[in-house]
């Protein structure tokens, strides 16, 4: 351990005075010095030291409170950034998945639209086109001047009844009579 | 005596916390720091508390302890600490004075303080008598143990200025003391 008594003196004061003054000085320095040594100060009260180190332990315990609470709070904002990045790529990994697919929807169903005789595999369109091809046949009747009834009567029956149907197979009520 | 690599192992201790080094710290240095304290003020109850205060530091700023002479380093916070509490007296002094307004009223104020935690040993009488920078100086000297390089570079002085005037300091005292 460095200190004042490994030091030498004589050599320090030689770098500024002559040999005969730097013995004077160091011989001024040491009695100086042994009178701090022959007086020493008190010493400090023992409950002092106890109290000194009660407080620093309760200083230390403050501060390793304080070092735990920090490391929970950042170990808790770690979770909650990871926790909110993870939600966050699983709403994009869903969305992702759904822009991807491609959902095609139709009014027709598949069986009819893929269908080579459309009357034989849907009834109601079967229906439609019976009724259909019956009113064409009874114009073409009496277009030939067929039934000997009133042409104009007859010809507005076949309307309401053309309107009626319309309007069935709109409502999805159609049932050939 | 403690050797260089048990107080660099207490002082490892010290940073990680561990309150066993640093009441091993308390015990080696506390009667140094409290002598340097008391023949500065002359006070017990004034060291008690700039003592406390130099511990409580050290937990605060070992951290920023970075190696060399710890004496030093410790010495160094004890007269800032010193410092500050000069400081405080002077402005506790100013503002007695501006609330005093007879001259006379103050001394006898400023006397029987004086009186209540002085210590009448002889040496403090006479320390009393040299200037504050010098007695600062000599009782740094005497209660650090550090080298004059080290105080000189401590005090941002040269080492011729503070090796003067530790020597006119010291041949003062014995003047004084008469030995």
């Amino acid at each position: 351990m460095r200190g004042p008594e490994k030091e030498d003196l004589r050599e320090l004061f030689e770098r500024f005075v002559g040999a005969e003054q730097a013995n004077e000085a160091v011989e001024d320095i040491l009695k100086g010095e042994q009178i701090l040594r022959d007086n020493p100060a008190p010493e400090p009260d023992a409950r002092l030291i106890v109290s000194i180190k009660a407080q620093i332990a309760k200083e230390l315990a403050l501060r390793r409170a304080k070092a735990s609470r920090w490391t929970f709070f950042r170990v808790a904002a770690v979770a909650a950034v990871i926790v909110i990045f993870a939600s966050i790529g699983i709403k994009l990994m869903h969305r992702e998945g759904k822009t991807g697919q491609v959902y095609i929807s139709s009014m027709m169903p598949a069986a009819i639209w893929e269908s080579s005789n459309i009357t034989v595999d849907d009834t109601r369109l079967g229906i439609l086109a019976a009724a259909v091809e019956e009113i064409e046949n009874e114009f073409t009747h009496l277009q030939e001047g067929g039934n000997g009834r009133n042409g104009e009567k007859t010809i507005e029956e076949l309307e309401t009844e053309l309107i009626d149907i319309n309007s069935d197979y709109g409502k999805g009520q159609f049932v050939w009579m | 005596m403690i050797t260089n690599d048990e107080l660099a192992s207490i002082i490892n201790g010290c940073k990680n916390g561990d309150g066993e080094c640093f009441s091993r710290i308390v015990d080696i240095y506390s009667s140094r720091c409290f002598g340097y304290f008391y023949r500065l003020t002359a006070n017990s109850d004034i060291s008690d508390e700039l003592l406390s205060e130099l511990f409580t530091k050290l937990v605060d700023k070992i951290g920023s302890y970075k190696g060399g002479s710890f004496d030093s380093w410790l010495f160094r916070i004890a007269t800032n600490i010193f410092n500050d509490h000069l400081r405080a007296k002077q402005r506790r002094k100013k503002m007695m004075e501006v609330l005093m307004t007879r001259r006379e009223e103050l001394e006898e104020v400023m006397e029987s303080k004086k009186s209540e935690g002085e210590v009448t040993d002889r040496l403090q009488v006479q320390l009393a008598r040299l200037d504050g920078g010098t007695r600062e100086l000599i009782m740094l000297r005497f209660y650090s143990q550090l080298s004059l390089k080290e105080i000189a570079h401590m005090r941002s002085e040269p080492i011729g200025t503070t090796l003067s005037k530790l020597h006119r300091g010291l041949k003062r005292l014995r003047e004084l003391m008469g030995c």
